[in-house]
């Protein structure tokens, strides 16, 4: 399976260059079978990825471990969902995925957008394929996933850390990666809006849309770093201005500017190279974050040295990215004129402007003070490191300003406000502002941060109130319906401004969340069993008894703690720590947590005494951060609110917000309910043999969780139970393992009851699986090149679509209404 | 135009100016050294006081805790060079005897002073970061 693995990802190489080269001559001489020639061999290369993806999880399912990745990240006793996850726990893998989803969004685009942007199309699958090439070129010469041992290789796998067997982790990278390749698409047809000529707003909408879709991946998977940062490292924090975190920041950015900036260039023809720039920039600085946390460059220079080749390759394909892309955006400057200048900065195109100067200021700060230590290593030659306070005491002003500029921009009409509308628009949001500020004075919180914070929030929540309220009596006069109809119609007329608006909410509780950081307290506590510590106040901490148990993952030493509040029975809470095998040496703190909307109480078992069982406890109590979860939450039905394609609304139209909302939530609660719902009450304990271990896992567990005995999770399971005694008993009565397992088929009835029957069921769907993926690709590869081979006439390009006719009476129709 | 190029240049000068300024000295606070045990230690003197990131491995079996506190005391060491450093809190998952460990403090003549919350270790088996940090 490994040598199909890395011939398919080479043949994925050859196809790439092929798609890249016949789409350029394509482009250049205008040749319609050669541009749908370059079209289906880009699709091939994706149904191609597939398939090398498929030939990797299914060498992670049965277990490979010839192949060096496989034996890397996984073992046999690992849940099947980190068998999975594994896919994306290392290096090679990650870029493998990457380049996969890459290549699954390019083929989206294209489909979408073939008819729409018939000029573009061409150049598009250009660039989508030379960053395909890279990251296959990368694969095949220097992180080939598929390598595996010359000589003998070991019978298990060395398993996934055990910091990253977590819900969110394995979660969080794809999530991540689905938000970075997403804005490989934006910068695709930039580059084909550049290369064509075709800068007319037309790419505009399918960037837009785009970037807006992976602006909500970059968003979430952002999120659940942080959740994972949270609720696994202890700390008690969820974000620290790592690196690696600030990869991803930097893109989100630069995104978010674009989104904004994108606006004022759709109403006023306005920012055209400021947008180009940006869209380039966030591609840029998404595998910028990529090469800054691969390659080792922020550790050190010298760690930059250690995979030399890998570091040059990047910087490599980095300047090349910057080169032809500017290069491009000079060569196209007459095209790329102004329509308009600024008339006045009390205009929303103004705030939109000063909106972009912050984030990409925040963007560039982030990275300067990221790259610092290496910076000062290669010009001074001395290592200085900058830490979290100093982001803090750069980037809490910061996003005051841009929590300020939340407000304000709605406020602003578009072009020039007059002083009488400022004071109508500006009144109430004004007064709310003032009014909490005076209470934060009155009740003594400190003005800098958290002071400020609660009084912008108030500022901007009013201001987004007072558009709803306004937007809706309008529309209750216009229509003469009820205001709840009006306010819906008013979602689905301007589903992006009111989305917009919602996604705003989302980021005051976000920084209401952060506010919170303001009031934290932590202590350091040490107790022995039966002691209590009362010192912070509501809350007393009563230590029983410290418990050591075993499953066969791991050991478990968990302290056993019942917490009141006001003297009234609040939890009992599990702090533990963990002793994976294989990982003894790093054991895991598993964090208890007791969130409510006004704080988390949250509790670390530091360290223990074997002998009179004394313990360290670490207690935080952090102030609102569920808000941000919430937040985020929100952030997300805001923006699918926003994104949902126009059909949908006319089908619809009263039933999406609803549909919308149902979704989101839904979304929210997937990321938020495991964690909380995720118990670490110990299970119980299990003695057992080496034989019995091994025949635990070819039994299936009986209580419906689809997982063998060995694995299966479910607390107090009963069925784990009785196979475990049925288990010993055949073994104490001496039967070899074959009689054991014949036994349980034949009680059972059928040999559903074993994990893998010898090449049956699973084990052939598993075999078979790479093998139906690969067929499906040449399915589609052939149905390909049959259709273009077939189509003959060229069709002349339609000047002015319905779409965007439809576009164009959009925006009247929302001009006219911001006149009133 | 030109008069409007001046100002835009006058008005970029201005700002750029100040924030350069103002990393500067922001910069100047927060800055540490990052140093290696056997860079520091030769010189020990000429950096008593000063804030101090310190890189080195834990020598095996020098990881001293009294009873019933976390006050801990240890050696660090790289190349030839030793120190002994003394810290109060929780130390890390990875933090044991042989690990790669950077700290936050400052030298004193009797030792290295670690900082509340300044011990990181690195996991001496590899460990490569999946998308976000670890501590």
């Amino acid at each position: 399976m490994a040598v199909l693995g890395s011939f398919i990802l080479l043949l994925t190489f050859v196809l790439a260059s092929a798609a890249f080269s016949v789409s350029l001559v394509g482009a250049r001489r205008q040749r319609l079978a050669l541009v749908d020639g370059g079209v289906g061999l880009y699709h091939a290369v994706t149904a191609l990825m597939l398939v090398a993806s498929a030939v990797m999880i299914h060498a992670f399912v049965t277990g490979d471990y010839t192949i060096k990745y496989v034996q890397h990240y996984s073992n046999t006793a690992q849940p099947m969902f980190y068998k999975f996850a594994s896919y994306w726990g290392g290096l090679d893998g990650s870029i493998m995925f990457w380049t996969t989803l890459l290549a699954i969004f390019g083929s989206i685009a294209i489909a979408i957008n073939r008819e729409r942007h018939r000029l573009l199309i061409p150049w598009v699958v250009v660039t989508l394929a030379i960053i395909e090439m890279f990251f296959l070129f990368l694969m095949v010469i220097h992180n080939n996933p598929f390598s595996t041992f010359l000589t003998s290789h070991p019978t298990d796998g060395q398993g996934l850390n055990p910091l990253l067997q977590n819900y969110y982790m394995a979660i969080h990278p794809p999530m991540l990666y689905l938000g970075f390749t997403g804005m490989a698409i934006p910068f695709a047809f930039g580059i084909g809006a550049l290369a064509s000529g075709q800068l007319d707003d037309g790419w505009l909408t399918a960037v837009r849309r785009w970037t807006m879709f992976a602006w909500v991946f970059l968003t979430v998977g952002l999120t659940l770093g942080a959740l994972w940062a949270y609720e696994e490292l202890g700390w008690g924090g969820y974000w620290m201005w790592d690196p690696v975190e600030n990869a991803g920041l930097l893109p989100w950015f630069t995104a978010t500017a674009f989104l904004h900036s994108v606006m004022v260039q759709e109403r006023r023809g306005m920012l055209k190279i400021w947008n180009v720039s940006l869209v380039i920039v966030t591609f840029f600085l998404t595998i910028f974050g990529t090469f800054m946390t691969r390659s080792g460059v922020v550790q050190s220079v010298h760690a930059f040295g250690e995979d030399r080749e890998l570091a040059m390759l990047f910087t490599g394909f980095m300047i090349l990215t910057l080169v032809l892309s500017f290069g491009l955006v000079i060569y196209r400057m007459p095209l790329l004129r102004s329509r308009n200048e600024l008339d006045s900065w009390a205009s929303r195109e103004a705030a939109f402007l000063v909106n972009n100067w912050v984030l990409l200021f925040a963007a560039f700060f982030t990275l300067f003070a990221t790259m610092f230590p290496t910076l000062s290593e290669a010009v001074r030659g001395e290592r200085v490191t900058v830490g979290a306070p100093f982001f803090n005491q750069w980037m809490i002003p910061v996003g005051f300003i841009m929590l300020f500029l939340t407000g304000v921009g709605p406020l602003l009409a578009w072009r020039k406000s007059t002083v009488t509308n400022l004071v109508e628009q500006f009144l109430w949001p004004a007064l709310a502002a003032a009014a909490v500020i005076v209470t934060c004075l009155v009740v003594h919180i400190p003005i800098w941060a958290s002071g400020l914070s609660f009084t912008l929030c108030a500022f901007v929540a009013t201001s987004i109130g007072q558009e709803f309220v306004r937007g809706a009596s309008v529309r209750h006069r216009a229509t003469g319906t009820d205001r709840f109809t009006a306010l819906v119609g008013l979602f689905s007329r301007s589903r992006r401004r009111y989305g917009g608006y919602i996604v705003h909410i989302g980021i005051v509780l976000v920084f209401l969340g952060f506010a919170g950081r303001g009031f934290e307290r932590s202590e350091t506590i040490s107790l022995k069993p039966g002691e209590t510590f009362s010192d912070m106040k509501p809350y007393a901490v009563t230590y029983n008894a410290l418990t050591v148990t075993q499953d066969p993952a791991k050991q478990m030493v968990t302290a056993d703690l019942t917490v009141t509040r006001s003297g009234k029975a609040f939890a009992n809470m599990y702090p533990a720590r963990w002793f994976f095998v294989g990982h003894e040496q790093e054991p895991t703190t598993e964090v208890a947590l007791r969130r409510t909307p006004a704080e988390d109480f949250y509790v670390v078992l530091a360290s223990y005494e074997a002998g009179d069982q004394s313990a360290h406890f670490q207690v935080h109590i952090n102030p609102l951060v569920n808000w941000i979860w919430l937040g985020v939450g929100i952030m997300v039905m805001g923006s699918i609110v926003a994104f949902l394609p126009e059909r949908a609304i006319a089908f619809a139209t009263a039933k999406v917000p609803q549909g919308s909302v149902t979704t989101a939530l839904l979304l929210f609660l997937v990321l938020t309910v495991p964690g909380l719902a995720r118990a670490q009450t110990p299970s119980g304990v299990i003695p057992e043999s080496a034989v019995e271990r091994e025949l635990m896992s070819e039994i299936m567990c009986t209580c419906g969780c689809r997982l063998t005995a060995q694995n299966c999770g479910m607390p107090n399971c009963e069925g784990k139970a009785a196979q475990r005694a049925k288990l010993a008993g055949l073994i104490a009565k001496g039967l070899t393992k074959d009689q054991i397992l014949a036994a349980f088929v034949k009680d059972f009835g059928s040999e559903d009851i074993l994990s893998r029957p010898p090449d049956r069921g699973f084990n052939r769907l598993a075999w078979a699986f790479p093998y139906a993926a690969g067929l499906l690709g040449i399915g589609v590869v052939a149905g390909m090149a049959v259709r273009w081979t077939r189509r003959k006439d060229h069709e002349p390009d339609p000047v002015i679509t319905a779409d965007s006719r439809h576009d164009l009476e959009d925006r009247l129709d929302d001009e006219l209404r911001d006149l009133d | 135009m030109s008069k409007k190029l001046i100002r835009v240049l006058i008005a970029v000068v201005v700002i750029g100016g100040a924030f350069a300024t103002l990393l500067a000295t922001t910069m100047r606070e927060n800055a540490q050294y990052f140093k290696e045990v056997n860079e520091v230690m030769p010189s020990a003197p000429a950096w008593y006081g000063k804030a101090l990131q310190l890189h080195g491995f834990v020598v095996a079996g020098s990881i001293q805790r009294k009873p019933d506190t976390l006050d801990y005391r240890f050696m660090v060491k790289n190349g030839d060079s030793e120190v002994r450093a003394d810290y109060t809190g929780v130390v890390p998952d990875t933090f044991k005897d042989g690990a790669e460990v950077v700290l936050k403090g400052r030298l004193t003549s009797t030792g290295y002073k670690v900082d509340e919350n300044g011990v990181v270790a690195k996991c001496p088996s590899k460990y490569q970061a999946t998308g976000t940090g670890g501590k």
